[in-house]
């Protein structure tokens, strides 16, 4: 077995008495894509900021190469060669694509940039990457996928990048952007690189990576090559235990149709769309980002209003841009981006919870606070919510207990009809399987569920029929046993 | 020539009529306040109107707001030459920074006034002011001969480091040093900004600090001296048991005045406006331009016309006494 | 990348602890350097350390303290008011031009009691405030920069209503708004800070619409989809802060007898300070009106102590300066928001 370029042994790492990692290991070899898994609280982002510098290990040892080192400061592990690409899009949008790669380290002249050298250096970036992108352009002219990949050319400008470490870098992105990252990821390995690679999303592990870890309450618990092992055995470990299918599906549709749109468009997102939605059932929508499937839940919900067609809700036309008539008649809506629409972060769960019921829950104006109190817990103890009291901040919770404050809000008022989008983006595998269990119940219980997602296996894992939408049409529908990956991916692109 | 113009324009008493005709062009005269938030700045623009020249329409006076910001100032004296102005009065925000305005009145050969406070040069054709350190010297004078020359005085000031807080203060301490070596102290001395809502609250604090113990207040200005005594007010003690002066002679100082609650040394911006106006006419019009302002008359043998040629005329404070208090309440119409 | 999981506690709640220590802290400090003067013997007594300086505090910090709770719930809300020294001022002047008894300073003005001139101040501040909250709804303009707008247009007005002058001579009924005493002791305007701090901690922390206040400020597309009126309660979040604005100015006016053009002037910054101070994040949905009541009280207590001290007014600016900055740079919370 070859010596690994980089061994980090029994680190340990301590938050004032919380143990964020009691015994973490992980060992990377050149050339290869090693994929690090666990669950939110696992351990992984602690073990990659002491990787990185971020923070200092309470104990153990880390090789680069067979020397040990250590690293005091960002600085320090950057110019080992340890190079991060950002998950957040952290780009500045009115710069140009080569001020952006070189920001803060821009060719000089005396005080000035040199921007014929800047953009020569840029272009030679670029190019050697394979990136077919324009130095020149602005970056907000870009779309989200290739300022991903912008973010890689940063990461890889700065040093000469020994290890790279992608922290969920396609939870922005679609899956034909994905696959031209995939590549590029594949080219770095095959260039020498050691590729660390952190995703929730389980498929892609299996695409692209070679080797795994896993992590699980602050320790390795596994560690292997992906040939070696299949999706089931991968949840068993991150979660400690057998589980029974990733996916729940109880529900049973009836021929009930609850939600009808006909002919509904919004310039220049989505025109033309026709479904029928049926009470019981499991509607999942499929399209590319940028297929205009938010902006169609937006527009059923009444944030936005419609240019053309009709909704019908129970038979009746809901009036269009109103969200407290949607609300009335029994819509609720789980938005895309948790914390861009979705959570009040700056408030507690209790009040994120209650905050679209309030309307409900007073007397003159003031808060029935005992009301409030008892949807409050019913909505925690309903969601399964892990938080010490309803006063915590939101924005302390994981991920997935964040998305089940979604969740409880949207539900607390016993809504019949529910819109999701991306219902389970950045939750990790336990939570994940609880909201799948959630929304079987709902559907169960004679709700009707409209799923926008883009994860191919949660579609046909959950969907009793699958809309697919392309360029803001819906140009098929599929019943659930001719969906699958292949014939979702072919409609779509 | 203009002359002529206006016994017609008199005459006829077609004022409006009259300053459209050709060549009765009025002199354009530009006026450059440094603000005009205060009452007294607006009592100079009243008086500026009431001038009988402009009454007349021998002159056309258009007033300028300069926010309190030297540079704005600057700008509007620029801006007036360019507009090619026939004269410029300038009441400066800054006594350095608004030489400025003078240099490019006379690099285009405008005749340039001063008037109400002072600029740092001699350049300008003449000042029509009023003395601060006199004016400062009068209200100290006013407060230490109520108190026999003998107690604690506390003195709230002007911003800090403007020509008026200068001079005023250096008036306050010769009136001061005039009395016996150690007989009166100044307990504190602080700046509320010219401002009555800021001298309220730091009377209030001194108060507390020195129960009992303050006898005198000097305000440089009325403002300032009417916050005191409402400061006073509040604290439960009687304001006539405290010498309390101010200058400018706003409207409410003077109806304290009347009321016995303080002393006001009164800034004549009749005086000053109306002043200026003569004297910048006299240098347009030319010889034959006679001062149309019943100022003269009022002030002779204290300020004296001299034909429109001294270089600072000295407007002459009065002291508001409850005895002269009632004419000049009348005079502003109350 | 996530950080270590966090202790239960609410951070919240440490930092409105966190102020009141400031509060105390800064009390002793002052009450020790005024002690120092008695025992050197400059002083006969503790001139900090009384009750009538505590209530000549509260007097002091009325007018901030009115205007701060309505910059509460603006900043709250995710939005800034930079016109209310100046509504301060054009609420003031339309109401001494009711309560004045020296006519022709307006073509209407008289001397119509209390009643009449504090309806017009608090109907001129809120339409006001209506009108800023309607721009900043309506046409989606930053707060900063419509209160800006009517920051120098509400100066304006102010000048417009008597040309320039100052209104005084003001009728003793409406005067007492100012100078009164509760019992022959509480200042009337401490009385007025009090029970408009009471009121809006009810509104803020008790109703529904207090709730969404929050919500607008913490996430503006979250409370959307909520079903909430996201406009409606931006205007009225205005409407109020409008509203008190006109208080403010039946006080300040009716304290120092005067209604004049420059009257608030930058009083907007004082309220802000005393807001950020009081531990608001200036990017909105976290704030506390405890918080701003101890912020303005830390202020009036600088001022009060620092005058009292003798202490030259440029020193009190820099004083002032580094306790905003520091308050902020300690904030326990702060970490949150970054």
């Amino acid at each position: 077995m070859p010596e690994p370029m980089l061994s980090m042994s029994h680190i340990k790492k301590s938050f004032g008495g919380v143990k964020a990692l009691v015994d973490g290991n992980l060992d990377l070899e050149a050339g290869r894509i090693h994929a690090l898994c666990g669950g939110n609280g696992a351990g992984k982002s602690t073990i990659l900021s002491i990787l990185m510098g971020f923070y200092k290990p309470d104990a153990g040892e880390i090789r680069l190469n067979g020397e040990p080192v250590q690293f005091h400061s960002p600085q320090q592990a950057l110019a080992a060669g340890i190079a991060i690409v950002q998950q957040e899009l952290s780009g500045i949008p009115h710069l140009t694509v080569a001020e952006n790669i070189f920001l803060g380290e821009e060719p000089r002249r005396g005080a000035f940039v040199d921007f014929p050298k800047l953009y020569r250096q840029a272009d030679a970036l670029l190019s050697s990457l394979g990136f077919a992108i324009d130095p020149r352009a602005r970056l907000d002219t870009l779309t989200v996928a290739s300022q991903q990949l912008i973010e890689i050319a940063k990461a890889l400008s700065r040093h000469d990048a020994r290890i790279v470490i992608f922290d969920e870098p396609t939870s922005a992105i679609g899956e034909k952007d994905a696959e031209r990252l995939f590549e590029v990821l594949r080219e770095l390995a095959a260039a020498g690189k050691a590729i660390v690679y952190v995703t929730h999303r389980l498929a892609e592990i299996f695409q692209i990576a070679d080797d795994y870890t896993v992590f699980q309450d602050g320790a390795r618990v596994a560690t292997g090559q992906v040939a070696d092992i299949n999706r089931e055995r991968l949840i068993e470990m991150m979660i400690g235990g057998a589980i029974e299918g990733e996916f729940v599906k109880e529900n049973a549709p009836t021929a009930e149709p609850v939600l009808e749109l006909s002919g509904l468009g919004r310039a220049p997102w989505f025109e033309g769309v026709d479904l029928t939605l049926h009470a019981g059932e499991i509607l999942g929508v499929y399209g590319l980002v940028g297929s205009g499937r938010t902006e169609m839940l937006d527009t059923i919900y009444g944030l936005e209003t419609p240019d053309e067609g009709e909704i019908k809700v129970f038979g009746r036309p809901l009036p269009p841009g109103d969200v407290k008539a949607a609300l009335a008649t029994g819509l609720s809506y789980v938005t895309e981006d948790r914390k861009r629409t979705g959570l009040i972060l700056s408030a507690s769960v209790g009040s994120n919870l209650s905050l679209a019921h309030l309307r409900h829950l007073h007397s003159l104006g003031f808060v029935k606070r005992p009301a409030e109190r008892a949807l409050i817990d019913r909505a925690i103890a309903g969601m399964r919510i892990k938080t010490p009291s309803p006063a915590q901040l939101v924005r302390n919770l994981s991920g997935g207990n964040q998305q089940k404050v979604v969740f409880g809000r949207c539900t607390a008022g016993e809504p019949k009809i529910l819109l999701l989008d991306e219902p389970t983006r950045g939750v990790d595998v336990g939570a994940k399987k609880e909201i799948y269990r959630f929304i079987s119940n709902f559907a169960r219980a004679g709700g009707a569920v409209l799923m926008v997602s883009s994860e191919l296996d949660e579609i046909i894992g959950m969907s009793d029929r699958v809309l697919v939408i392309k360029q803001g049409r819906n140009v098929a529908e599929l019943p659930r046993r001719a969906a699958d990956q292949k014939s979702l991916m072919m409609a779509a692109l | 020539m203009k002359k002529l113009i206006a016994s017609l324009m008199l005459s006829s008493l077609m004022v409006a009529g009259a300053t459209t005709m050709a060549n009765a062009a009025p002199v354009r005269i530009a006026f450059l306040m440094y603000g005009n938030k205060a009452e007294f700045v607006q009592l100079m623009e009243r008086y500026a109107k009431e001038h009988p020249a402009v009454k007349q329409g021998l002159a056309e006076v258009t007033l300028f707001d300069g926010r309190y910001d030297a540079a704005v100032q600057n700008d509007q004296g620029q801006m007036a030459v360019n507009s090619k102005y026939d004269a410029i009065i300038i009441n400066p925000m800054d006594f350095e920074a608004n030489i400025d305005v003078v240099t490019v009145a006379n690099e285009a050969g405008i005749p340039i006034v001063v008037t109400n406070a002072r600029l740092n040069t001699q350049d300008m054709l003449s000042e029509v002011v009023s003395d601060d350190v006199e004016g400062g010297y009068l209200e100290a004078k006013a407060v230490l001969e109520k108190l026999g020359c003998k107690g604690n005085v506390v003195i709230i000031e002007g911003p800090k480091g403007g020509s008026g807080e200068i001079e005023r203060g250096r008036g306050n301490e010769r009136a001061i040093s005039e009395c016996p070596e150690g007989a009166v102290k100044v307990l504190e001395r602080k700046t509320a900004n010219w401002s009555r809502a800021e001298a309220l609250d730091l009377m209030q604090n001194w108060l507390t600090a020195h129960p009992k113990e303050i006898d005198g207040v000097i305000g440089q200005n009325d403002e300032m001296a009417l916050g005191a005594i409402e400061a006073i007010k509040s604290a439960g003690y009687d304001v006539k048991d405290f010498a309390i002066a101010g200058i400018d002679g706003v409207t409410d100082a003077l109806r304290a005045v009347k009321a016995g609650e303080m002393t006001s040394i009164l800034q004549d911006a009749r005086g000053q406006a109306q002043g200026s106006i003569d004297v910048a006419m006299k240098a347009v019009v030319g010889d034959d331009y006679k001062p149309m302002s019943d100022i003269w008359e009022q002030y002779k043998g204290k300020m004296e016309w001299n034909d429109g040629k001294t270089k600072r005329y000295d407007v002459p404070w009065t002291i508001v006494t409850p005895e002269n208090v009632d004419a000049l309440l009348k005079d502003r119409g109350y | 990348m996530q950080t270590g999981s966090r202790a239960g506690t609410n951070p919240l709640a440490m930092r409105e602890y966190g102020i009141v220590f400031a509060f105390i802290g800064l009390c002793i400090l002052v009450g020790a350097l005024c002690q120092l003067k008695v025992v050197q013997g400059t002083w006969p007594q503790n001139a900090f350390l009384t009750v009538n300086n505590l209530l000549l505090i509260l007097h002091q910090i009325s007018v901030n303290g009115v205007l701060a709770v309505g910059m509460t719930f603006v900043i709250i809300s995710g939005g800034i008011d930079l016109s209310v020294g100046s509504l301060l001022a054009f609420s003031g002047m339309m109401a001494a031009s009711f309560a004045t008894r020296s006519p022709g300073v307006t073509a209407w003005a008289g001397n119509y009691g209390a009643f009449i001139p504090i309806v017009v101040a608090l109907a001129v501040g809120s339409a006001s405030g209506a009108l800023n909250g309607w721009i900043i709804s309506r046409f989606k303009i930053q707060a900063f920069i419509a209160t800006l707008g009517m920051l120098m247009a509400g100066r304006g007005f102010t000048m417009a209503v008597t040309n320039g002058n100052p209104i005084s001579a003001l009728g003793p009924e409406f005067r007492w708004f100012g100078t009164g005493k509760l019992f022959d002791a509480i200042p009337i305007p401490a009385v007025i800070l009090g029970i408009v701090f009471l009121l809006a901690w009810i509104i803020l922390n008790k109703t529904v619409f207090g709730r969404y206040v929050y919500a607008v400020g913490g996430n503006e597309k979250s409370a959307r989809t909520s079903g909430i009126n996201t406009k409606a309660i931006l205007i009225w979040v205005y409407v109020l802060s409008g509203f008190l604005a006109g208080v403010a100015g039946v006080i300040l006016t009716a304290k120092t007898g005067s209604a004049q053009t420059a009257a608030g002037t930058s009083y907007e910054l004082d309220a802000i300070a005393a807001v950020v101070i009081g531990g608001a994040s200036l990017s909105g949905g976290i704030g506390r009106l405890t918080g701003t009541f101890f912020g303005a009280l830390i202020i009036g207590v600088m001022n009060n102590g620092l005058d009292i001290l003798g202490v030259q007014s440029f020193y009190q600016l820099i004083i002032k300066g580094s306790l905003i900055v520091f308050a902020v740079i300690l904030d326990p919370s702060r970490k949150l928001t970054a």
